[in-house]
Formats: C-alpha cells, sequence, structure tokens
C-alpha cells in the first residue's frame, strides 16, 4: 500500500490554513446583516473527497472538523460528524477523468454536499428548540450553503494542473 | 475466514465512515468530558497565539460600521450639546429678567419678540402680548439694560413697539453726570443723536444718557446709552452720538412698563402750547 505523504502533507496545510482563515478572517466576507458566513473548509473537504476518495475526504473531515469543534467551544463532534459524512459522500463524486473537479461541476458538487453537510450541522443544532425545522432550512441551510457555493465560484478561476483530463468535456 | 476478510475489504469505505461516525457522536454525548475540556483548552491555547497576531489586522468592515455609528452618535450629541447651550444661554436672560423684575418697583409684563425689524428707517418689534394682557399704547418698553421704545400699536394679543433705532421716536434725555438735557433721535441710517445740547454743555465720550423727568412718555431714569462721540452741530449745539445700551440684534425677551402717559399733565401742557383761538 503506497502512501502519498505529499498530498497528505498538501492537504494538512491547505486544511490547517483554511481552518485558520475560517476561524480568524472568514468576517472580511461574512454578511453580518444576514449572520451569514461562508465555509471554507467545506470547500476543501469536497475537493479533498473528490480528488481523493470516500475514506480520504472522511478522515480529512473528521479531523478537520474535531478541530474546528474544540477551537469554536460549540458541540464537540457536530461538525466532526458533519464534515465527515459530508466528505465521504464527496468521494462519490470521484471519477476517473477528475469531471467534478471541473469548472462547473465542481460547483454543483459543492452546492449539493454543502447542503448535507448544513443540514446534518443545523438540524442536530437545533435539535430541542423551538425553532421549526422549515425556519431553519429558509434561515441557516439554505443561504448558507448558498453563500458557501458561491465563494467556491473562486476555484473555478484558480488555474489547473494540464494533467486533467477534460476529455469527457467534448464527449456527444 | 476468507470470506469475512474480503467482505471487510469490500466495504472497508463504510466501516471507517461507521467508526468515525460513533467517534463523532462519542464526542457529541461527552461534551463535559474533562479529558475533553483539557484538550480544548490546550487547543484554544495554542491556537489563541496564532489568532492574536492575526487579530491585529484591522477589520475594514467593522470600522466602517464603527465609523458610522460614532458619526451618528457625534450628530446626536452636538444637538443635545447645541440644546442644552440655548436652555443655558435662555436660562441666564430668565434669571436676570425675574431679578430685574423683582427690583423695580414698577408693575411690568414680560413679552417675547415674537418679530423685528432692524434694516428701516422706522424700526419695530412686535410682542406676544396685548390688551388682554393689559398693555396699552404709549407703555415704554424695556429690558434689564435699559430703554426699548414704546407700544404704537395693539390687539387682543400681540402689540407692536416703535423701538429707540425709529426715526418718529423722540424721546427726552439727560445726561446722567451732567444732568444735561437734550432730546434723543434716530437719524435712520445708523446711530442715535441727541441733540438741543448747549455748545458749552458738559458732555463728554462716556457719559450715560437717561430719560429725562420732562418726558411724559416715559419715566425718568430709565438708562438709555452711552456718549461714544461729541462735536458741534452748529454755532450753538452740539452734536452727541449715543451708543444704545440695549443690544437690538439679539433682543428676545422684553417687559412693557405699566406706565401711562399722565393725562392731567399731558392736556394742561397741551392746552397751554395751542391755546383755543
Amino acid at each position: 500500500m503506497n502512501i502519498d505523504y505529499k498530498s497528505i502533507i498538501r492537504n494538512a496545510i491547505l486544511l490547517f490554513v483554511l481552518i485558520l482563515v475560517q476561524k480568524s478572517l472568514v468576517w472580511f466576507i461574512s454578511l453580518s446583516q444576514l449572520n451569514l458566513s461562508p465555509d471554507l473548509v467545506i470547500i476543501a473537504l469536497i475537493y479533498i473527497g473528490v480528488r481523493e476518495g470516500k475514506i480520504s475526504g472522511a478522515v480529512y473531515g473528521f479531523v478537520a472538523g474535531l478541530l474546528l469543534d474544540v477551537l469554536s467551544g460549540s458541540f464537540l463532534g457536530l461538525l466532526a460528524l458533519s464534515y465527515t459524512v459530508s466528505a465521504f459522500i464527496a468521494g462519490f463524486f470521484q471519477t476517473e477523468n477528475d469531471r467534478f473537479l471541473v469548472r462547473f461541476n465542481f460547483i454543483i458538487a459543492v452546492f449539493a454536499i454543502s447542503i448535507l453537510s448544513n443540514f446534518i450541522y443545523f438540524g442536530l443544532f437545533f435539535q430541542g428548540t423551538p425553532i421549526l425545522f422549515a425556519k431553519v432550512m429558509l434561515l441557516y441551510i439554505f443561504p448558507s450553503s448558498t453563500y458557501t457555493t458561491i465563494i467556491s465560484l473562486v476555484y473555478t478561476i484558480l488555474p489547473k494542473k494540464k494533467g486533467y483530463d477534460r476529455s469527457y468535456l467534448s464527449e456527444s | 475466514m476468507k470470506k469475512l476478510g474480503q467482505l471487510i475489504l469490500n466495504i472497508k469505505e463504510y466501516l471507517i465512515l461507521s467508526v468515525l461516525i460513533v467517534f463523532s457522536l462519542a464526542f457529541l454525548f461527552s461534551n463535559d468530558n474533562t479529558q475533553v475540556r483539557f484538550l480544548r483548552a490546550v487547543a484554544v491555547g495554542m491556537f489563541g497565539t496564532v489568532q492574536s497576531g492575526i487579530s491585529s489586522i484591522p477589520n475594514v468592515f467593522e470600522l466602517q460600521q464603527e465609523n458610522k455609528m460614532l458619526r451618528e452618535n457625534n450628530i446626536r450629541l452636538s444637538n443635545e450639546v447645541s440644546g442644552l447651550k440655548e436652555s443655558k444661554l435662555e436660562n441666564i436672560r430668565l434669571t436676570r429678567s425675574l431679578s430685574f423684575k423683582e427690583s423695580t418697583g414698577l408693575g411690568l409684563v414680560s413679552a417675547n419678540v415674537v418679530n423685528k425689524s432692524l434694516i428701516q428707517t422706522r424700526n419695530t418689534i412686535t410682542l406676544n402680548v396685548g390688551e388682554n394682557d393689559s398693555v396699552y399704547i404709549n407703555m415704554p418698553v424695556i429690558t434689564d439694560a435699559g430703554l426699548v421704545g414704546r407700544i404704537v400699536s395693539t390687539s387682543k394679543n400681540y402689540s407692536i413697539a416703535q423701538i429707540l433705532l425709529n426715526k418718529d421716536l423722540r424721546v427726552t434725555v439727560k445726561v446722567q453726570r451732567s444732568r444735561v438735557d437734550g432730546i434723543l433721535s434716530y437719524d435712520g441710517v445708523s446711530s442715535l443723536t441727541a441733540t438741543n445740547i448747549p455748545k458749552n454743555a458738559d458732555v463728554v465720550v462716556g457719559d450715560v444718557i437717561i430719560t429725562s423727568e420732562y418726558s411724559n412718555l416715559f419715566p425718568s431714569g430709565l438708562p438709555i446709552g452711552t456718549v461714544t462721540e461729541t462735536g458741534n452741530l452748529d454755532n450753538l449745539f452740539k452734536k452727541i452720538e449715543i451708543t444704545p445700551l440695549v443690544n437690538f440684534l439679539s433682543l428676545e425677551n422684553v417687559f412693557v412698563l405699566k406706565y401711562l402717559v399722565n393725562k392731567e399733565r399731558y392736556f394742561l401742557e397741551k392746552s397751554y402750547q395751542s391755546p383755543k383761538k
């Protein structure tokens, strides 16, 4: 079994930096009036999940989520659970030609998985409170996922490796 | 056994996911554990050092919002200060008026100036008191500083007063120090002048001018102004320029003096000056 240490270090650094940004600098792009902030870590986790598969996604998701839980002082294990499941599901988007890492396919993946992640997180977070789930959906899950997806558009303008197979784009 | 190994290998992804979910749930259900609190404290301590460095970066959006809030506060406080200053000035003015009212033995009606003209040759002020307040034509108008003018027109609730800066108002005056008499009038342009003062009369700059007992309109001794310039009108008389003690520009509160022309004296003097033919 070959272990790609380079990839592990790269992913660890990426997640560490994003966790730091998420905890310290996310107010730069937060919409404080609407109480909305993007989830930068889930974007990276979806990327890792789609690129490296379910197991990698789940493990990185668990570690990153747990770290954020510890730092946020909120429910320990809640983000870990949310990220683990979400990044694992992202692994289903893994294809041989990395088609879900290319531009708008990635955006679709981010939106779908972000909805799932927020669904788990806010669904459990508001358990036992009198707030209706429909309201949680409208006020938190959907807006937060949409904003995260919008922020992930930045990914589409980043330079890509030449090695990506884009042959599927010319299919049909 | 081999089959079991193969099965585990086939579902290893789900097994790992399950293990991680179990761990997550275990953490969720043990949120108050001492170990978890310790772990949390260590991690927060480590990140706190890094975060404290990052937190020195100014938050532009928050600063903007804070600036906006401070500006709004500034405007609100400026308005309050302005209001308080106005109240303070009003308090000083009213206190002075009240003490003046108490110190004078004459009947006074307090009034506010609701309108005034100061740029014409026949300047007047409108007061918010009238016949309902026992204010009648020819009553003197004064402030604590001195004579303002006299009432020339009244309605039920308002009255109009000629002020010293009115060409039609002439007042018999006296130099307080030397008791020299003269007639005060407004030249219609800029200054009050006292005429009919003999050339050799003792009048110097700084002398206070008051109403004379010869006046039938005003009680004697009301201060009017100070002499600012003396000169010769012709070979016989002096021309004296007087600055009024009352500041007409900032005039807001006045008193109407309940003092009316002595009719007996008025008619006697009038009948003597123009005897029936």
